[in-house]
């Protein structure tokens, strides 16, 4: 692994007027080109120690470097040039239109206006913002809208780090949902180290690379990627953090793809005999056969329905209602699988391809392994 | 402008002799007597501007109509200057109602002075009333009069006393403005300390104008106090202050 | 007014007005001077206590009362006392009509910066603003409407102020009054003085609104 990015060593912070420090010597890294979620309660010390790398909140003990540099020895405005920075209620400038909001950094570091406009403008693409929104009001704008401007705004010059302060705690849950997938998107191409605060586990579980769960005082009880917190929760307080729903949050970090081949299944061609499908089916112990043409699945039958017909394609079949392709996740497959009348959730590939069959036993085995 | 250190020092003295000698308090030209006056001057155009200015202001805001119309008299109030008004007074009491110098022309002055931040306050209090406590009270099936009576008065009432103790104030420090049209009170010091070139008179009447506006003051906040509900005091002053602001 | 006017008359010299336009416009200009200069110091001196009240928060308080008395003791009696001191000059009606402004324009001031939301200065802090830049480029823009509020309510007070002034002989149109009061209640004067500057009021008001939506596009804008 490269140098991280972001090295916290020790530190704390105590209020004035407090005995117990907000954020009691934690230590962690955060490495280059990853997003690290802060996790906890309120009053973890969570969002202190985000604002304590761009110094917003000075540290009052230990030693914070980004990039290798501490960030003490650098002019509090001229670090936080370098560092992106987004907050829940985004502070648009009401009094600046979006163009001039996104273009907020690159003025403050004298960039010449050519290059400046060229940058805004790639930005709204990046963000997916249409051109003639640059010319209104943040209040002319959509919750959402103004939350693309926030992340447009902060990575303006492009800076290798951004701090995300619950950047989309306000905005509702569908709109949430569309804009962690699309900060996931931009992550991908951009490779940026973000540091991302929230109190929503599901928030963590879905965009962290690796998740910090922290306790009152700044205590940092796990740091690991999502998966093996889910998998191996490392403290009783890690534990009931997660909820009550830790296999499924599991499943939901999982796809499709990741459970390899999966076989034919419960399943005969439609020229097959009576006989040959009966086999299957009681080999997979079902009172049902899913019946093929070829690589397309036609749909499924009850075994007590072939009775006098001579091939298994003879009688009337009943579709699969859901069917799932590889990227979707194992929630979703359990989810098929619990509301088919068969029990299976099925898988298609491009063109409609029959894939084959999850079955109970399968996620299970998955999930054990 | 010689030593204008000693003058100061000079005027402070008279001005303290003045108010410390017992000749200046009594007789029917002394301080009893005119702040007496002045109280009176003071009151009648401010019942008779609440009377009038709180009901309309109130009235209006609850139907919330006269938005236009309410603007404009707020706007007007305020531009039209009191020495203006005086000259309204004046104008009304002499020439048009034969009610001669004295006592009536300052009335009217201060009764047009306090309807503008009376009413426009009125007006702003009940029209500002939270919509959902209204569409509450209104959900559990109060007639009009009662969302009127029981919910949008008691929730106004500070801002409305706030503009009646900011409007008393304003009342009792221009009536002295009424001793220029031959009327009484402690207006009266002022103007002929002036004329008798007596600056410990003159600065002695401002003096006690200052202190009476300032009684009132403490007056109508001790009774504000008793009067609005306890959760709702204490928050009204800043949004009554700036619809209301006006120098006399 | 007009029809009161009609009924005292019995032949009002209303051609008085007609025949003295230019004595009307020279006092209408000096009542712009005087309120112009009074409204441009007021302000300066408003703009460091505001500042002043805002960084020393404890300030605010001794600042709002002293400029709150002020506003109790009538402005007639105001000039009356600077009078000894500075004379019948131009200073004396200034002193006072400055005095009088203040209230206003630091209330209004504080109030607008006070209001300028935390998170907008945050994000600002948190992209690298410096504090003065942050003042200027920031919290002054956005306390603008609220300023200008204020500045179009101390504006409308000094025009009639400087009526007043017209006791130590200023006043511009206010003068007009003092003369109709001692011709005998002569009511065109009288009219001119009171009517007139109940109009440039309005006006610089009015004027004092435009300049604001000028200045400030994104909140009429951000209302509709």
């Amino acid at each position: 692994m490269t140098d991280p990015m972001i090295r916290l060593d020790g530190a704390t912070k105590t209020f004035p007027g407090t005995s117990t420090p907000a954020v009691d010597a934690l230590s962690l890294e955060v490495p280059t080109g990853e997003i690290v979620v802060f996790v906890g309660p309120s009053g973890c010390g969570k969002t202190t120690t985000l604002k304590m790398i761009n110094r917003i909140i000075e540290p009052t003990g230990g030693t914070i470097t980004v990039d290798g540099v501490d960030v003490r020895d650098r002019e509090p405005h001229l670090l936080r040039r370098d560092i992106g920075y987004v907050i829940q209620q985004i502070g648009l400038f009401p009094h600046r239109t979006i163009a001039q909001n996104v273009a907020t950094v690159p003025r403050l570091l004298g960039w010449d206006e050519d290059r400046t406009r060229a940058r805004v403008d790639e930005l709204l693409v990046t963000m997916g913002l249409d051109e003639e929104l640059g010319a209104r009001y943040p209040a002319e704008l959509s919750g959402g809208q103004r939350q693309r401007v926030g992340v447009a705004r902060a990575l303006a010059a492009d800076p290798p780090v951004l701090l995300m302060d619950e950047p989309f705690g306000a905005v509702d849950p569908i709109v949430r949902g569309r804009l962690q997938v699309e900060l996931l998107d931009l992550q991908a191409r951009l490779r940026k180290t973000i540091v991302f605060v929230t109190h929503d586990i599901d928030e963590a579980i879905h965009l962290g690379d690796r998740i910090a769960i922290l306790n009152v005082g700044g205590h940092l009880e796990q740091y690991a990627p999502p998966e093996d917190i889910l998998r191996e929760p490392a403290t009783p307080f890690v534990e009931e953090f997660l909820g009550p729903e830790r296999g499924l949050k599991r499943l939901a970090l999982r796809t499709v793809a990741d459970l390899g081949e999966l076989g034919l299944g419960n399943c005969v061609q439609a020229d097959a005999s009576v006989e040959e499908a009966a086999q299957v089916a009681a080999e997979h112990q079902e009172r049902w056969i899913g019946i093929l043409d070829g690589d397309r699945l036609r749909g499924w039958a009850w075994v007590s329905d072939l009775d006098g017909a001579r091939r298994a394609g003879d009688v009337e079949t009943s579709l699969f209602r859901v069917a799932l392709s590889a990227e979707d996740t194992l929630r979703a497959a359990l989810d098929g699988l619990v509301r088919s009348r068969t029990g299976v959730a099925v898988v298609l590939g491009p063109d409609q391809r029959y894939d084959g069959m999850i079955t109970l036993a399968r996620l299970n085995q998955a999930m054990v392994s | 402008m010689v030593a204008p250190g000693g003058r100061l020092m000079d005027a402070i003295v008279e001005t303290f002799r003045w108010l410390t000698d017992a000749a200046s308090w009594t007789g029917p030209r002394g301080v009893l007597a005119r702040s007496l006056e002045h109280l009176w001057i003071s009151l009648v155009p401010l019942a008779s501007a609440m009377a009038v200015a709180i009901p309309a202001g109130v009235l209006a805001g609850h139907h919330r109509r006269g938005q236009a119309v309410g603007a404009a008299i707020s706007n007007l109030g305020r531009a039209v200057p009191s020495l203006a008004l005086l000259v309204f007074g004046l104008l009304l009491s002499v020439r048009v109602l034969g009610l001669g110098f004295s006592f009536w022309p300052i009335v009217f002055t201060l009764f047009f002075l306090a309807l503008q931040p009376l009413f426009t306050n009125s007006y702003t209090a009940v029209r500002e009333a939270d919509p959902a406590l209204l569409e509450a009270a209104r959900g559990q099936g109060l007639s009009e009069r009662d969302v009127l009576l029981a919910v949008e008065l008691p929730v106004a009432s500070p801002v409305i006393l706030t503009a009646v103790r900011i409007t008393a104030v304003q009342v009792v420090a221009t009536a002295p403005l009424g001793a220029l049209a031959a009327g009484g009170g402690l207006g009266r010091f002022i103007i002929d300390g002036f004329g008798q070139k007596d600056d410990g008179q003159m600065l002695g009447g401002v003096v006690l104008v200052a202190v009476f506006a300032l009684l009132v003051e403490f007056a109508i906040t001790r009774l504000e106090r008793r009067v609005v509900p306890g959760p709702l005091q204490g928050r009204t002053d800043a949004a009554a202050v700036v619809a209301t602001g006006r120098a006399n | 007014m007009s029809p009161v006017l009609a009924q005292a008359s019995g032949g009002i010299r209303w051609s008085w007005i007609g025949d003295n336009l230019d004595d009307i416009w020279e006092a209408t200009v000096e009542h712009l001077w005087l309120t112009g200069i009074a409204m441009v110091v007021g302000f300066a001196i408003a703009m460091v206590l505001s500042v002043l009240a805002i960084r020393y928060r404890r300030l605010y308080g001794p600042i709002t009362a002293t400029t709150g008395v002020i506003f109790t003791i009538p402005s007639f009696a105001l000039f009356f006392v600077l009078a000894p001191f500075t004379g019948l000059t131009v200073l004396t009606a200034e002193i006072g009509l400055v005095l009088y402004t203040l209230l206003v324009l630091v209330r209004n001031t504080v109030a607008g910066l006070d209001g300028v939301p935390e998170d907008v200065k945050e994000a600002a802090r948190g992209m690298g603003y410096t504090r003065n830049r942050l003042f200027l480029e920031i919290e002054l823009p956005l306390a603008l409407p609220v300023i200008i509020a204020g500045l179009r309510i101390a504006t409308v007070t000094t025009v009639g102020l400087v009526t007043i002034t017209a006791l130590i002989t200023f006043g511009g149109l206010g003068r007009f009054i003092l003369d109709g009061l001692q011709q005998n209640l002569f009511v065109p004067k009288l009219v001119v003085g009171a009517v007139g500057p109940t109009v440039l009021a309005l006006v610089l008001d009015g004027a004092l609104l435009l300049v604001q939506r000028a200045l400030t596009p994104w909140s009429r804008r951000a209302a509709a």
